[in-house]
């Protein structure tokens, strides 16, 4: 591994300076589960890593506010995935927090990390976008909140600008209850990259919303408001036409060697159809409990 | 008479001699070693599989503080130094072409990591990519490249091919043959790697006037020939230091970077080490892909007429073992049938690709997949029930199933039987649901040579000195529990030296699961040596004829009474204490008319029965159910047995469910390392893994043993091939039956 | 900018204070720096689990922490399990169970399998399963040291 510099901020503010300050030269360091792979292998080699794990206003954490859950940045997924909120008001998001890598991988890896990579494949992204999270950052010029839908370019590229950085992942409460779920497709059982991953969110009001990563350069929303998709008495075939349209933006790499672009593109419709399922019968359970 | 402990004799499961140490970390592994002064050397490597190197800039490398040596083919002796277990065809490094992605063109050694790292970063190699054959179809195109210089194979009719060599074996007349169905299939094999979790490491270090070498090698004594021929030593100044390997499997076998490490050293000084990463060691060894075309002959009910066997196997730019093992694993092609005609051509295939080498099932694998899935679809066209069909054409015990090789050795029937058993054969199975069965067979090891030396010390206590390497399959246990067993001793008193040259008496190789039975015979030889002066000094004690004295389990019997060891022991020693000392040796001589250069000093037989379901909308494939059964002669350790025959299973299942090298087409490996390379987790077992073995003692190893480890994962391609056969009504021919490749096959159902 | 920088970290129960290079994982300065070659090196990947060491309470690959942010932190290696020399009563059951074959991933086996009984005092096969999933064991032994801690969690009930 480059030797590089390591600093260790300890506000946000700090961050941000050096963040601003160094720009392409210097990388994050949150989990490091992705990051240090990267300066072994030397596809990154960084004049600075930032190490965010002391900043106080930083440390890892889950907490409710006004009808929204705010994940610090740090949160790793172990965490998230053993969070009775998370559970509760989340389901996708604790499925797919835990399946990212193994027991090690999930003790270090961060939400924030994991957002920030802007993997195509990064289990998190359906989940959260399913769930409709907001990105909160802090950056030069202040701090935003982003709609994690509008974060997302393409592997590695996100809309943050210079210098500015994801201190937190919120996720809004649903008023009523949600049906949701997270599926993947791997290339063996054990933990590994997914070659598909999908997410669905079913409403009370019928409002489906599907979200479908590692088909694209980035993860994809699409939102059924119609109620077909929703509608437990419908048909497979009845909801293919609608889930051909929602899919219409996955667009595998044919250079993967991980799954062809048709195996993927046929693995999304089946989880498609199982997502759908079983969010339908989740929604339906936890209206049964109430 | 003292009490003598029988736990950890022959046929108990005692805890693995070695193990304390093995789960509290203190097992010292090569990287867990360290020499005063030592450098630490770094591979400098292409990302392309061949090129002509052009030129090389060491300069830059060498102004980096700490860096003591940057060595390229310049800084070697000329010409070349060549090796080879087979054909002396292996450079030391790279000279004037790459042959493979990952043949190193330099090396640095520095006084730290990090410098070397640096260093070999630094190291300018101007080159020019030339095409590359990386598959079976191109490098036997008449108009491929040709991977070896033909000057290297001066005589040769082939030198002017990508094939290094043919074997042709067979017996009965194929061609006259008549048979009433037909069945021919091709079928493919992938490129898989050992994935040791112990990446190879290296040292080598100055050594008074000679040089010592630590390898985590399989073959020590030959690693030591080969780098005495090298440096121009005796063997009596090469050393080499073989701690037990972290895992082997065929790929520890032969020499690597040692004699590179060795001129790094001996050009410093210093001690030189070199601990490959695990990206590297995909570059140093791997199995040999194939193609293989079998054509077999069934009369109406079932019964073999012919085999007509061509495979190819992919080997790698320079020969290694590899062309022993597509001898050797196509040999017993035909199965352990009676088959009244059979024909087998093999050829290595000499490609730009890693060097392929001896894995766990010696070439036996890749020509089992064929033919055990060509039995299936015989007996299907038949109507025959495949279990019905095996049982049929089975081999019985003392038939030469290959007529000019040792009969068959086993109740083999037996392991084909219980499998059935388990895995209730010809029970109803749900829809999606399939069982498939397959046998393999292996030749054992066809020469030998062990020398053991067993000293019994004055208090009874013992120390073995044996050869092989314990790469985990626990040879040290095993030796251990036959010197406790011979001479009394409880096995917490038995020490088992192994892994130094200097020290240890000599060992052809640890290969061919061969060690319970050759190495094994030579400490029972030297335990019997012992013994038989113990029956001297009890005859002198108690003035007893010798004849009329017999030593069993630890007890000296005479005619009038027993004693223990130690009771005629210590005062036989008398005064000055001492020891006795017993020295076994263990030769199988090579046959040199027998077209492997000697007979099978026993087969290994092993029946793998599977039930798996199928996910016809993803194919996933999920094996509910898995059985393996080995004919071993005698469980000197019934647990590990199983260990080594689950083990088998679960490696096994790697290259038919998941595992197999991506190549670009230039020939770079594209799943180098362990993110994109896929092996079985815990999550990826069997529902279910019974393995069961039968003991008849009917082997030529100690107490009746047989060789056994690779014996279950000959077939396991084929039993589980088999069952997703059965479960989906589509056969398919190609390996591994990764999810898309078992969707695919699904959607082009007709 | 290169310095070593000194930090502060108790390893097996002995506070040290030791100089790292910032770019020095865990794993390294554990087995070169402190000679605790106990944690192995295998995929640096963090996808075989042969360097699992707990930190701070939890396991991780320590190929992929830096030394540095263990600073101020404790860890805790396989030679650290067992307080005198001795086995711990799961390191006893990978030996009767026959959990052990080459033995090179078993330091990482352990602590992993040693962390889930923590977490989980009664696992099922199921958790074992995945709490183990992330340590490659290729001499095949998933089922016995899936016996293993069976049995050291039983072990452990009584």
């Amino acid at each position: 591994m480059r030797a590089f510099a390591y600093t260790r901020p300890t506000s946000i503010a700090e961050a941000v300076a050096l963040l601003d300050r160094h720009g392409p030269e210097a990388r994050l360091l949150a989990g490091g589960t992705d990051l240090i792979i990267r300066l072994r292998d030397g596809s990154l080699v960084p004049e600075v890593v930032i190490d965010l794990k002391r900043i106080a206003e930083l440390q890892p954490g889950i907490r409710e506010i006004d009808r929204r859950l705010v994940i610090s940045a740090t949160t790793v997924m172990t965490d998230i995935a053993a969070d009775p909120r998370v559970a509760m008001h989340f389901r996708a998001l604790a499925e797919a927090a835990a399946v990212v890598g193994s027991v090690q991988i999930r003790n270090r890896a961060t939400l924030g990390g994991n957002v920030c990579n802007a993997s195509p494949a990064a289990d998190t992204a359906p989940a959260l976008l399913v769930h409709e999270a907001i990105a909160v950052t802090a950056g030069p010029a202040g701090s935003r909140r982003i709609p994690i839908d509008e974060l997302f370019v393409r592997s590695g590229v996100t809309t943050l600008g210079r210098g500015e950085l994801v201190t937190a992942i919120e996720l809004p409460i649903p008023a009523g209850r949600v049906g949701s779920v997270h599926l993947r497709r791997t290339r063996r059982r054990g933990h590994d990259l997914a070659s598909v991953t999908l997410a669905c969110a079913i409403d009370t009001a019928g409002v489906t919303r599907l979200a479908y990563g590692s088909v694209g350069p980035r993860p994809v929303v699409a939102v059924d408001a119609t109620g077909l998709l929703a509608d437990r008495t419908a048909t497979p075939e009845a909801k293919a036409e609608l889930l051909e349209r929602m899919f219409a933006d996955a667009s595998p790499s044919p250079r993967s060697m991980r799954a062809s672009p048709e195996y993927r593109l046929a693995m999304l419709r089946v989880l498609g159809l199982r997502g759908l399922d079983i969010a339908i019968e989740r929604l339906a359970a936890a209206e049964g409990g109430r | 008479m003292s009490v003598v402990s029988l736990a950890g004799r022959v046929g108990d499961s005692p805890r693995r001699v070695g193990g304390p140490d093995r789960v509290t970390g203190l097992q010292r592994y090569v990287a867990d070693l360290h020499l005063p002064d030592e450098l630490h050397a770094k591979l400098v490597t292409l990302p392309v599989a061949r090129a002509r190197i052009v030129a090389i800039d060491v300069s830059a490398a060498e102004r980096v503080p700490g860096v003591r040596v940057v060595v390229t083919a310049a800084d070697l002796p000329q010409p070349m130094p060549r090796f080879g277990p087979q054909f002396r065809d292996r450079p030391v490094i790279a000279i004037g072409e790459t042959k493979y992605h990952g043949d190193p063109v330099a090396a640095v050694a520095a006084d730290t990591k990090d410098a070397a790292e640096a260093a070999a970063a630094l190291v300018r190699v101007d080159y020019e990519e030339l095409p590359a054959v990386v598959s079976l179809e191109a490098a036997l195109d008449p108009a491929a490249p040709l991977v070896q210089d033909p000057a290297l194979r001066p005589n040769d009719r082939l030198a002017a091919t990508n094939v290094l060599r043919e074997h042709r074996v067979g017996w009965g007349d194929v061609d006259a043959a008549v048979a009433d169905l037909v069945v021919e299939h091709r079928y493919t094999f992938p490129i898989v790697t050992h994935f040791a979790i112990e990446p190879h490491a290296f040292m080598a270090a100055p050594d008074g006037d000679g040089i010592a070498i630590w390898s985590s090698i399989q073959h020590p004594n030959w690693l030591q020939k080969v780098l005495a021929d090298l440096l121009g030593l005796p063997l009596s100044k090469v050393r080499v230091h073989a701690p037990d390997p972290g895992g082997g499997f065929g790929g520890k076998q032969h020499t690597k970077y040692e004699p590179l490490v060795a001129f790094m050293a001996l050009r410093t000084g210093r001690p030189v080490r070199l601990v490959l990463s695990l990206e590297e060691t995909f570059q140093a060894v791997r199995r040999a892909g194939a193609g293989v075309n079998v054509r077999t002959g069934f009369r109406a009910d079932g019964t073999l007429v012919f085999q007509d066997i061509a495979a190819d196997y992919l080997i790698g730019a320079y020969a290694d073992i590899a062309d022993r093992v597509v001898g050797k694993g196509s040999y017993p092609g035909c199965g352990p049938y009676r088959v009244p005609a059979g024909r087998i051509l093999a050829r290595s295939v000499l490609s730009h690709t890693v060097p392929s080498t001896a894995f766990r099932g010696f070439g036996n694998p890749q020509v089992n997949w064929a033919v055990e899935s060509n039995l299936d679809a015989g007996a299907r066209a038949l109507g025959i029930d495949r279990l019905e069909i095996r049982l049929r054409n089975l081999a019985r015990k003392g038939e030469a199933f290959i007529p000019f090789d040792t009969p068959c050795d086993g109740h083999w029937d037996q392991s084909v039987r219980r499998a059935a058993e388990l895995i209730d054969w010809g029970s109803p199975l749900p829809a999606g649901h399939g069982r498939g069965i397959a046998v393999g067979i292996k030749s054992g090891p066809t020469t030998g040579l062990s020398y053991a030396t067993v000293r019994l010390l004055v208090d009874g206590s013992v120390i073995v000195f044996a050869g092989t390497s314990d790469m985990g399959q626990g040879a040290r246990t095993v030796f251990a529990q036959i010197a406790a067993q011979e001479l009394g001793a409880p096995l917490e008193a038995v020490t088992v030296v192994m892994g130094d040259t200097a020290i240890v008496p000599y060992d052809q190789q640890t290969s061919a699961s061969r060690s319970t039975v050759l190495m094994g015979n030579a400490v029972l030889a030297a335990c019997r040596e012992i013994q038989a002066k113990l029956r001297g000094m009890a005859a002198r004690l108690h003035a007893v004829d010798e004849a009329a004295i017999s030593v069993d389990r630890g007890v000296v019997r005479l005619p009038d009474r027993e004693l223990t060891v130690l009771e005629v022991l210590v005062p036989g020693l008398g005064r000055l204490g001492g020891e006795l000392i017993g020295n076994g040796e263990m030769r199988k001589d090579a046959e040199p008319d027998h077209p492997l250069g000697g007979s099978a000093a026993f087969f290994e037989f092993n029946c793998t029965a599977v039930e798996a379901s199928v996910d016809e909308a993803t194919g996933d494939v999920t094996i509910t159910r898995y059985v393996t059964v080995s004919d071993v002669g005698k469980a000197i350790n019934p647990l590990q047995v199983r260990m080594q025959d689950e083990g088998a299973a679960i490696q096994g299942l790697g290259h038919s469910l998941m595992e197999h090298y991506i190549f670009d087409d230039g020939g770079r490996i594209r799943n180098l390392g362990a993110i994109d390379y896929r092996i079985p987790t815990s999550l990826d077992l069997p529902l279910e893994i019974i393995s069961e073995h039968v003991e008849n003692e009917d082997g030529p190893g100690p107490y009746g043993s047989k060789g056994m480890s690779e014996g279950a994962l000959l077939c396991v391609a084929s039993a589980v091939g088999a069952a997703v056969r059965d479960a989906t009504g589509v056969a398919i021919r190609d390996l591994p039956l990764t999810p898309e490749r078992v969707w695919r096959a699904l959607q082009e159902r007709p | 900018m290169n310095g070593m920088i000194p930090i502060q970290v108790i390893v097996n129960g002995r506070a040290r204070t030791i100089e790292v290079a910032a770019h020095h994982t865990l794993l390294e300065v554990l087995r070169d720096d402190l000679q605790l070659t106990g944690t192995k090196e295998c995929c640096l990947v963090g996808e075989c689990g042969a360097c699992t060491v707990r930190l701070d309470g939890r396991i991780v690959d320590s190929c992929l922490v830096l030394a540095v942010e263990a600073d101020g932190g404790e860890v805790t290696t396989v030679e650290g399990l067992a307080p005198d020399g001795g086995l711990t009563r799961l390191q006893g059951s990978f030996l009767d169970e026959g959990g052990v074959q080459c033995g090179f991933c078993i330091p990482g086996q352990v602590m992993a399998a040693d962390d889930l009984l923590r977490r989980v005092p009664s696992p099922s096969v199921a958790e074992i399963q995945d709490g183990l999933a992330g340590n490659l064991c290729r001499c095949g032994c998933y089922g016995q040291i899936t016996a293993a801690v069976l049995a050291a969690a039983k072990a452990d009930q009584r």
